[in-house]
């Protein structure tokens, strides 16, 4: 193995994963207890739980259809078990066909048709035993880091974010893109707010640059429509106390973790990441649970974290990589803080250092080291939703 | 001798980034694009927050990273601390989208 490789887990349909979950999806509320039981008694295995999937006008039904798929087909996943409770908008087996078509073993659970959730729990779980314990006896190959796609997101950011962390951030994607070939994917559309014209300049054509504009005006009209002030819910408590005066400011930050190179495309929440290398963003809010879930689904095999304040933030199949520059942070949140760059902004190392510190980390951790998050179990899961429900 | 512990992203801003507490009547030297110039911090300002390095009278853009992050709601001198109660967003203003106020201020 070389510096261009990792030892990962091939994939049918020609990905590769540094994780190899077995996932048990639920398409809808009334499906959530036996999938939760189930993930109980199933060593390893991931529930996913969302509040969504009835009820929902069609915007909002692909959204959710797509997330679970994501999730469901995620280079991360050996394969998956959905549990549907009767009809569902969200169609359950349609949902564990696309998952089967992809290579990945999978069953659909539908309580209704198994006549009660005890018949369904035991079926779920039998499914997703027979699912984990063939995974378990897949190895780990050698494997181009090309493949690898490269989530970022921001959370609790205070002052320090965009003068170091985001720093460190950028040039480890920048790393992945320029000198493996790989991808980075970047998101929270409403924190473009003041920097949107900087970032539309760099897109790579014309029809990208215009479509990053629309959705930023988008944001800014979805969030107008409210008739209220987004000041205190942007920037949030935390921001502020952080330091943070304005959505502006925060955005200008936030902004920096992205870098300065060249913008493939913006692509709808929870849309599946392009193969080509380079940088693209996705368009979710700057809610943290929302746009982690929403890069998830698309794909990204790992996600940096860049906090100030430091957060929970983590995703149960895309390992989470927290970084922060606020030496308050580091000393206040240390099993939130994976890797510490503080010395780069109040110290006397440099960002090359800082850099090469997350670099490492990620090294490690796509070659199977657990992150903070995975190592106490740390999760969440949220949709984000277009429209009311019906 | 020149204060390391406060950041200046651009030498356009008018604001400066605390990196350690600071209390009020501290007089500092910064080092503002190539002139030394010494400013007394107005009132304790915590690690992580701003102050002006500049005058900024009201209703003036508030500039860091060479971009607008919002007006300023009051005169500001340099010294003073500059967070949520001086200075206002452009963006997001549902509250003030009736008088077309909040229409989208961009750099």
């Amino acid at each position: 193995m070389n510096d261009n490789q990792f030892l990962g887990y091939e994939r049918d349909d020609g990905s590769v994963g540094i994780r190899n979950h077995t996932v048990i999806v639920s398409t809808a509320p009334y499906a959530n207890d036996t999938v939760k039981r189930a993930a109980d008694i199933v060593e390893d295995a991931i529930p996913i739980t969302h509040p969504l999937g009835r009820c929902q006008t069609k915007p909002d039904v692909f959204q959710t259809y797509r997330t679970l798929l994501g999730y469901a087909t995620h280079p991360n996943t050996y394969g998956a078990v959905v549990v549907a409770h009767a009809g569902e908008i969200v169609d359950g087996d349609e949902l564990a066909e696309d998952i089967a078509e992809t290579g990945r073993p999978s069953d659909s659970v539908n309580i209704h048709r198994e006549k009660g959730v005890m018949n369904a729990l035991k079926r779920t779980v039998n499914s997703a035993q027979e699912i984990a314990q063939d995974a378990s006896a897949q190895k780990r190959v050698p494997s181009d880091m090309s493949n690898l796609t490269f989530g970022i997101n921001c959370a609790t950011s205070d002052t320090t974010s965009g003068l170091c962390q985001h720093k460190a951030t950028a040039n480890a994607v920048w790393r992945l893109i320029d000198e493996h070939g790989g991808r980075g994917c970047f998101a929270e559309t409403p924190e473009f707010f003041g920097g949107e014209n900087e970032l539309a300049e760099r897109a790579v054509n014309d029809e990208v640059k215009q479509e990053i504009l629309e959705r930023v005006g988008h944001w800014d009209e979805r969030l107008q429509a409210t008739g209220y002030d987004v000041r205190g819910a942007q920037p949030t408590p935390d921001n502020m106390d952080g330091g943070l005066t304005t959505i502006e400011e925060k955005s200008l930050g936030a902004l920096v973790k992205s870098g300065d190179g060249p913008i493939q495309d913006i692509i709808d929440y929870g849309a599946k990441i392009p193969r080509d290398s380079g940088m693209y963003i996705m368009d979710t809010p700057g809610h943290g649970a929302e746009s982690v879930t929403g890069i998830g689904a698309g794909g990204a095999h790992f996600m940096v974290i860049s906090t100030g304040q430091g957060h929970t933030l983590s995703n149960a199949v895309m390992p989470t990589i927290k970084i922060t520059g606020n030496p308050g942070s580091a000393e206040r949140v240390p099993e939130e803080t994976d890797v510490d760059v503080s010395e780069a902004l109040v110290g006397d190392e440099s960002f090359e250092w800082a850099t090469d510190q997350l670099w490492d980390e990620i090294v490690d951790v796509v070659n199977g080291k657990v992150t903070l998050s995975e190592a106490l179990g740390e999760s969440q899961f949220a949709i984000h939703r277009i429209g009311p429900s019906t | 001798m020149v204060e390391r512990h406060v950041a200046i992203v651009e030498p356009s801003d008018n604001v400066a980034t605390v990196l350690r507490d600071m209390q009020g009547g501290e007089s500092i030297e910064l080092n503002i694009d190539g002139e030394t110039k010494t400013i007394e911090i107005a009132e304790d300002i915590g690690f992580g927050h701003k102050f002006a390095i500049q005058p900024i009278p009201n209703g003036e853009t508030i500039t860091k990273y060479g971009k607008s992050i919002g007006n300023a709601t009051e005169d500001i001198e340099p010294g003073d601390r500059v967070h949520v109660h001086n200075v206002e967003s452009n963006y997001g203003r549902g509250d003030l989208a009736d008088d077309d106020q909040a229409k989208v201020v961009s750099e």
